[in-house]
C-alpha cells in the first residue's frame, strides 16, 4: 500500500534554534517525497493537532510523522483513524544530547554535525513511516472466563473469592482431602492487623466456608493437575486423583544431557525420539487433544510450600533425631493437639529454646529456605508455651536475624513484653541431651555479654518453607518448551519472572503465581498477593479477548506473523521463546500462539530465514530505517554508527540523559527495538554494507541478575553476538565494530560515556573498508 | 570455647521489677542508644543497656552483682530518648528498689515499709510507742502527763534518757542491718566486676584506714559536692534540691551529736547544771539546726517540685517508694519545726503531740535507712567507693603485693 505522507516537525523547546528547520523540510518533501511538511512551534496544542487532522482529511495522509518530543512522553492527540503514526524524539536525540556553547571554537562543525544527525532522523522516521502496516488484532473470540486455581490453602482460597467477586468463574484444585492448607492446621495465626498484642484465630476456617458458599467457586479435592494444553483464554487442563498417573500426564522433553549418548555426542533424532517415547511411556503427546479437559481462560498457582524437614545427621550439632528436637511445623501440630507435651515422655513443656540460625560461631545465615515468616512463627509459638503455662513456661529464641517487617514490629514489640520469654541474638554452637530427659542449649556471643547454656524441655528449629514449584513442575504444561517453568533455580526454586518488574508474571504468559510459590510469605501477604495474582489473571482474559500482549506491551495490538513457506524447521524461534508462546508439529514447523506472546521479538531475531515479523517492527522496516541513514563515503569526520537501543531502558536512560544535557557522539543514528533479543543479524549486515562503521547493541543487563524485561533477549543477543563476529571476520572486519553493552535505566550518566567509548574505538579503527561499494 | 554459664531465667524477678516501675523492661532491644546518651556511663562498663537484657531475662544474681546500677543518679536522659519506650531510667529505679529488698533483714521489713499504708502505719505504730515511754517516763519524772506543767519544754515530756533508750538501740540494730547488707553487696558487686579473689576465695578488701583515707573520703567529697549528679541531663535542676537536703542531713546529724553529747553526757549522765534543751535561739547550735531545718524542708520541696514536673513531662516515672520518702523527710523537717513554732508561741495542746510525731517520724526515717530507698545512701556510697577501689585493682595500684592483680588481664 502507498503511503500518503505528512511530516509535522515540532520547532519549540530549542529545536528551531539549533537545527534549519526548512533543510528538513525539504529533505522530508522533495528527498523522502512526503507529501506534505510542516513546522510549528506549537505542535502539540489543541491548533496543532488541528492542523494535523485537517491535513489528514484534505489531503488523504494514511501516514503521519510526527518529529518533537520523544515517543516515550504519553501524548494521545495525534490518534487519527487508520492512519499510522510514526513520532521521533528529534528534541532529546538530536537537540538536548546535543547543544553547542556559544564559545565553543568548533560550533560550526558542530552544527553541521547536528544538521546532518536531524535530517538522518527524518528520513528513518518517514522510511518507517512508509513500511509500516497498521497492526489488526488477533482477537480470540468467546475466551473462557474461568480461572484455574492451583491449590487451595489460604491463597488459593483468596485468588478464587477474589476472581468469584470480580464476576468470574474459579475452581480451585486442592491436592489434599480438605481445604485451608498449612493455615488450616495451626493453633493460632499472627494477627492480620492490630491488635498486635496477641495471637489470632485462624483465618482459614472464615475462608473455607467463603470457598463453599460461592456459587462461583468450584471445589476439587484429592485432584491434581495432569496436564495444562493450548493457550491463555482457551487452556484446557485435564484433571486426575491426586497420586494417580494419567494418559494427559503432560510428557517432559529430553534434557540436555540426555540428548546426548555415552560418548557425550548428540543422538540422532530418531533416536532422540526414542528416548523421548520411553521417558514418557503412556503419556499422550503434548499436541494431542483431551476431549474431557476443562476449559479455563487463565491460571493462579497457588501451590503454596511444604515444610524443609532435614535429612538424618543433618544439623548433627543441634541433635537433630532427638524426639524433643523437633521442627516448627511440627510443633505446630504438638501444639494444635492441646497443651504441649514432650514427645520423649509426655511431660509437661515448660520451657523451650526456638533455634532460628543452625550455623554455630562459622556461619550466621539461618536454616534454608527461612525468612521472616519462620521469625514471626518462633515468637508466635514462644507465646504458646507461655499460653499453656502462663505461671512458669519459659520460651528462648535464639536468632542470628529477627526480621518482622512492616506492621509485624507491632507482633514483636507485643510479645516482647511478656516477661517469660526471653530474647537473645547469639550463635547457638550446641544442642545436647541434659541426662534428665531435656536438652541443654549452648550459645555463643549473646548480647547477655557472655556465653551462655540453658536448660530446656524442647528445641523447636526455626525450618523454612519450601516452594512447591522447587521440586515439581505443578502447572504441567502440555507446552513444546516442556510442563514446568525454567530456570527456577535462579530464584531458588521460587516461581518467579523477575520480582520487581512483574511480581505476578511467571515465564509463562496466563499463568500467575502467589502466596508462598512465590516467596516466604505470611498469612496476611498471601492473602495480599493472592488478590494481586487473581486481578493480572482476569487482566489476561482481558487482554485475550482484545487481542493485545500482557505486561510489558500491554497496549500492543500487533502480533508476530510467520511467513511459513520459507520456514526450514530450523527450530530456532520454538527453542529461544522466552516464554514458550511457540508449539511446533512432528516436523519442527512453529505454532504460533498469539495469546501466549509477549511481543519482544525474540523469535525474529532468531530467526536465520527472516520469515517473522510484526506489522510495523520487521526486518524489512528496520532494515530500510537504516538504509536510509546517508553514509557520507569520503569524509573520514563523519563516520556513522547505529545504535539499537532497547525501548525498555537502555532508550528512556537516552531520553533521562538528553533531558539532563549529557551529550554524545553525532555521529550515531539510535534506532529504537523492542528488545535485544528482537535485533536480527540481517540489521547489522545491512549497517554493515550500507557503509556503515559500526554498530551499538544497548539493552539490559542478562546472568543470573537479569533486568531484561523479556528475560532472556539480552542474553541471547549477546550469544548471537559470536555469529555476527564471525561474519565480520569472514568480510576481513574488526569484530569489534559491533558490540553490545548493557545498561540499566538508571544509568543516564553511564551511557553517553558507552555511546563515545564505542565512537572512539570506530573511529581508531578507521572507516568501513566496504564504504562507498 | 568461652566458658558458658548457665543460665535459669528468673521469672519471678522479671515480673517483681515490672511491678516496682519497671513495667517497661520488656520493650528494650538492644539498641544501646541509652548507654550512648547517658552522661555517667562509662566506657569501661556501659550502662544501662546490659542492665535491660539482665533484667529481661531475670538474672538476679547478674543484676545485684552490678554496681553499675548505682552510679545512675535516674536523670531520665535514656528515659527520654528511648527509641522504644523501655523507659532505662525508671527500670534501673525499680531494680534499686528491688535490690533494696533483696539485700535488707528482715526481708519482711522491707515489704512493709515499702508500702505507704504500712510507712505511715509504722509512723503512727512510733507515735503511740513514744507516747507510751512518755507516760512510763512521766511515772519516774512526775511531770504531768501528757502536757507537762509550766513552760513548754520537751524534756519534761521526754528527756534524752528515754529518747536515747529507744533510739540506740534502733541504731544498733540499724547498723548491723546496713554493715550485714553492705558486705554482701560488696562481695556481689566484687565478684561481678570480675574482681580477682585471694587463694581462700574471698575478695580483697583495703585495710580500714585506707579504705577511709583512699575511698570513702574522696567518695563522700564527691556525693557531697554532688559531681555526677550534676551532669545528669534532665533532670539537673534536682541537683540543687537534693543536695541541700543532703547537707541538710549533715548539719542535723552534726548538731544532734552535739545536743547528745551536751545535754546527754554532760547535763545528763554528768549532772552539769546549765545543760539542757531547749537552747536558746541565738545558740550557734540552734541557729545551724534550724538552719539544717530550712534547708531540709526547702530542699525536699525542690525535689517534689521536680518529680512532680518530670512525671508530667514524661521524663520521669515515680514510684510509691519514691513519694513516701520524699513525705517521711517533709513530715520530719516540718514536725521538727511545728514543734519548736508551737513551743515558742505556746500552746501546749499542739506542740507536744507535734513532738510525739516528730520523734515518731525520726525514728521511722532512721529505721527506714536500709529498707527503704532511703537506702540508696548506703549502697550509692558503697558503689562510689568500690569503683574507685575497683579501678585501683585493675590498674595494679591496690598494693598489698598485688602489682598485678590475678585475673584481671583475662578480662
Amino acid at each position: 500500500m502507498s503511503k500518503n505522507i505528512g511530516v509535522y516537525i515540532y520547532t519549540g523547546d530549542g529545536i528551531k534554534e539549533a537545527v534549519d528547520i526548512d533543510k528538513l523540510i525539504e529533505v522530508a518533501t522533495s528527498e523522502m517525497s512526503a507529501s506534505v511538511a510542516k513546522a510549528d512551534d506549537n505542535l502539540y496544542s489543541p491548533a496543532g493537532i488541528e492542523m494535523v487532522k485537517k491535513d489528514v482529511e484534505t489531503e488523504g495522509l494514511n501516514a503521519v510523522v510526527i518529529a518533537g518530543v520523544s515517543p516515550r512522553y504519553e501524548f494521545d492527540g495525534f490518534k487519527f483513524d487508520g492512519v499510522y503514526v510514526e513520532k521521533v524524539g528529534m528534541r532529546e536525540l538530536v537537540v538536548w544530547s546535543h547543544k553547542i556553547a556559544d564559545d565553543d571554537e568548533n560550533a560550526d562543525t558542530k552544527k553541521e554535525h547536528v544538521q546532518e544527525l536531524a535530517e538522518d532522523y527524518i528520513r528513518m522516521a518517514v522510511t518507517r513511516a512508509q513500511k509500516a502496516e497498521m497492526p489488526v488484532p488477533d482477537k480470540m473470540e468467546n475466551p473462557s472466563d474461568r480461572i484455574l486455581v492451583i491449590g487451595g490453602g489460604i491463597t488459593g482460597m483468596t485468588a478464587a473469592i477474589e476472581a468469584a467477586e470480580a464476576g468470574y468463574k474459579a475452581m480451585i484444585v486442592e491436592r489434599e482431602a480438605q481445604l485451608g492448607g498449612f493455615a488450616a492446621k495451626l493453633r493460632k495465626q499472627v494477627p492480620l492487623g492490630p491488635d498486635y498484642s496477641s495471637l489470632a484465630p485462624r483465618v482459614a476456617d472464615e475462608l473455607i466456608s467463603k470457598v463453599n458458599s460461592n456459587p462461583n467457586i468450584e471445589v476439587k479435592l484429592a485432584t491434581e493437575i495432569a496436564r495444562i494444553a493450548n493457550v491463555p483464554g482457551e487452556y484446557r487442563v485435564s484433571l486426575k486423583d491426586a497420586g494417580t498417573k494419567s494418559e494427559w500426564d503432560a510428557p517432559v522433553p529430553l534434557t540436555d544431557e540426555e540428548k546426548l549418548d555415552e560418548n557425550g555426542n548428540e543422538l540422532s533424532a530418531e533416536d532422540q525420539k526414542k528416548k523421548y517415547d520411553e521417558k514418557n511411556e503412556g503419556r499422550q503427546e503434548y499436541t494431542e487433544v483431551d476431549p474431557n479437559a476443562e476449559v479455563f481462560g487463565a491460571v493462579v498457582v497457588a501451590s503454596g510450600w511444604k515444610p524443609y524437614v532435614p535429612q538424618e545427621g543433618e544439623f548433627e550439632r543441634l541433635s537433630w533425631g532427638n524426639p524433643n528436637v523437633v521442627t516448627n511445623v511440627q510443633f505446630e501440630e504438638l501444639a494444635k493437639n492441646g497443651k504441649i507435651v514432650r514427645p520423649s515422655d509426655g511431660k509437661e513443656v515448660k520451657s523451650v529454646a526456638f533455634i532460628q540460625s543452625p550455623g554455630g560461631k562459622d556461619d550466621d545465615a539461618d536454616f534454608p529456605y527461612a525468612s521472616h515468616v519462620t521469625n514471626l512463627v518462633s515468637l508466635k509459638q514462644a507465646k504458646y508455651v507461655r499460653e499453656d503455662y502462663p505461671e512458669d513456661g519459659k520460651a528462648y529464641i535464639f536468632y542470628q536475624h529477627m526480621r518482622t517487617p512492616g506492621q509485624y514490629e507491632y507482633f514483636y514489640k507485643g510479645l516482647q513484653d511478656d516477661a517469660g520469654i526471653y530474647l537473645t541474638k547469639g550463635a547457638v554452637t550446641e544442642v545436647k541431651d541434659n541426662g534428665q530427659g531435656g536438652l541443654n542449649v549452648s550459645v555463643e556471643n549473646t548480647l547477655l555479654g557472655d556465653s551462655i547454656s540453658v536448660d530446656v524441655d524442647m528445641v523447636v528449629l526455626a525450618t523454612g518453607m519450601v516452594p512447591t514449584t522447587r521440586d515439581e513442575a505443578v502447572v504441567n504444561l502440555a507446552y513444546r518448551q516442556g510442563p514446568a517453568f525454567k530456570e527456577l533455580e535462579l530464584f531458588g526454586g521460587y516461581c518467579d519472572s523477575n520480582f520487581i518488574c512483574f511480581p505476578y508474571e511467571t515465564r509463562r504468559t496466563g499463568i500467575y503465581a502467589a502466596g508462598g510459590v512465590h516467596r516466604s510469605m505470611t498469612i496476611e501477604e498471601a492473602i495480599e498477593d493472592a488478590a494481586g495474582a487473581a486481578l493480572k489473571a482476569i487482566q489476561c482474559l482481558k487482554a485475550a479477548s482484545e487481542g493485545h500482549a500482557v505486561h510489558p506491551r500491554t497496549w500492543d495490538h500487533d502480533y508476530p506473523d510467520f511467513y511459513f513457506q520459507r520456514c526450514t524447521q530450523c527450530k530456532r524461534c520454538t527453542e529461544e521463546c522466552p516464554f514458550g508462546a511457540l508449539d511446533d508439529d512432528e516436523k519442527g514447523t512453529p505454532k504460533p500462539n498469539p495469546t501466549r506472546c509477549r511481543r519482544c521479538g525474540t523469535c525474529m531475531g532468531a530467526c536465520p530465514e527472516r520469515i517473522i515479523g510484526f506489522k510495523d517492527y520487521n526486518i524489512d522496516v528496520i532494515g530500510s530505517m537504516i538504509k536510509a541513514i546517508e553514509v557520507p563515503d569520503d569524509d573520514e569526520d563523519k563516520l556513522r554508527m547505529v545504535v539499537f537501543a532497547c525501548e525498555n531502558d537502555a532508550y528512556p536512560c537516552l531520553d533521562m540523559a538528553a533531558a539532563k544535557g549529557y551529550w554524545w557522539s553525532p555521529l550515531v543514528r539510535v534506532i529504537p527495538v523492542r528488545c535485544l533479543g528482537s535485533v536480527n543479524v540481517a540489521w547489522i549486515k545491512d549497517a554493515m554494507s550500507s557503509g556503515m562503521d559500526g554498530a551499538l547493541l544497548l539493552g539490559c543487563r542478562f546472568g543470573d541478575d537479569y533486568q531484561c524485561h523479556f528475560v532472556k533477549g539480552s542474553e541471547l543477543a549477546n550469544r548471537r553476538m559470536e555469529n555476527v563476529a564471525e561474519t565480520l571476520n569472514s568480510l576481513g572486519m574488526e569484530p569489534e565494530r559491533v558490540k553490545l553493552a548493557q545498561v540499566a535505566i538508571d544509568e543516564y550518566d553511564k551511557v553517553p560515556e558507552i555511546i563515545n567509548n564505542f565512537v572512539d574505538e570506530v573511529m581508531a579503527m578507521g572507516p568501513n573498508p566496504f564504504k562507498g561499494w | 570455647m568461652a566458658e558458658q554459664k548457665k543460665l535459669q531465667p528468673d521469672l519471678a524477678f522479671v515480673k517483681g521489677v515490672m511491678e516496682a516501675g519497671g513495667d517497661t523492661v520488656n520493650k528494650c532491644y538492644q539498641c544501646a542508644t541509652c548507654s550512648v546518651v547517658c552522661p555517667l556511663s562509662t566506657d569501661e562498663s556501659p550502662f544501662p543497656r546490659k542492665e535491660m537484657l539482665w533484667a529481661q531475662w531475670g538474672l538476679a544474681s547478674k543484676v545485684a552483682g552490678d554496681a553499675d546500677v548505682w552510679l545512675c543518679h535516674q536523670c531520665g536522659d535514656c528515659t527520654k530518648y528511648c527509641p522504644r519506650g523501655a523507659r532505662p531510667g525508671d527500670v534501673l529505679g525499680a531494680i534499686r528498689a528491688n535490690a533494696i529488698k533483696y539485700y535488707a533483714t528482715p526481708r519482711a521489713l522491707a515489704d512493709m515499709l515499702g508500702t505507704s499504708g504500712g510507712m505511715w502505719g509504722a509512723v503512727v505504730a512510733a507515735a503511740v510507742l513514744w507516747f507510751i515511754v512518755a507516760a512510763i517516763w512521766a511515772q519516774i519524772t512526775g511531770e504531768a502527763f501528757p502536757f507537762p506543767e509550766g513552760s513548754i519544754e520537751f524534756h519534761k515530756y521526754l528527756s534524752v534518757i528515754p529518747i536515747d533508750a529507744v533510739m540506740l538501740p534502733i541504731v544498733g540494730l540499724i547498723s548491723f542491718v546496713c554493715y550485714k547488707a553492705i558486705t554482701a553487696f560488696w562481695a556481689d558487686i566484687s565478684e561481678g566486676a570480675n574482681m580477682p579473689r585471694s587463694f581462700n576465695g574471698t575478695y580483697p578488701t583495703p585495710p580500714l584506714g585506707i579504705l577511709v583515707s583512699n575511698y570513702i573520703v574522696p567518695a563522700v567529697k564527691e556525693i557531697i559536692a554532688h559531681e555526677r549528679f550534676k551532669k545528669c541531663g534532665q533532670t539537673a535542676e534536682r541537683t540543687k534540691g537534693h543536695q541541700w537536703v543532703l547537707i541538710a542531713f549533715i548539719i542535723l546529724f552534726i548538731v544532734t551529736i552535739i545536743v547528745m553529747v551536751y545535754a546527754d553526757i554532760l547535763g545528763g549522765l554528768l549532772g552539769m547544771e546549765g545543760f539542757h534543751t531547749p537552747l536558746a535561739l541565738w545558740n550557734p547550735v540552734k541557729i545551724a539546726a534550724n538552719i539544717g531545718a530550712f534547708l531540709l524542708i526547702a530542699g525536699i520541696w525542690m525535689i517534689k517540685s521536680m518529680r512532680d514536673a518530670k512525671t508530667e513531662e514524661g521524663v520521669l516515672k515515680s514510684s510509691q517508694q519514691d513519694w513516701n520518702l520524699i513525705w517521711l523527710i517533709f513530715a520530719v523537717g516540718v514536725t521538727g519545726v511545728g514543734a519548736e513554732i508551737f513551743r515558742l508561741v505556746g500552746i501546749k495542746l499542739i506542740a507536744y503531740p507535734v513532738y510525739t510525731l516528730h520523734l515518731a517520724c525520726v525514728l521511722i526515717l532512721f529505721l527506714s535507712l536500709p529498707y527503704t530507698k532511703f537506702a540508696h545512701l548506703i549502697y550509692r556510697t558503697t558503689a562510689y567507693v568500690h569503683e574507685k577501689w575497683a579501678q585501683d585493682v585493675r590498674a595494679g595500684k591496690a598494693g598489698f603485693g598485688l602489682e598485678k592483680p590475678v585475673g584481671t588481664d583475662e578480662h
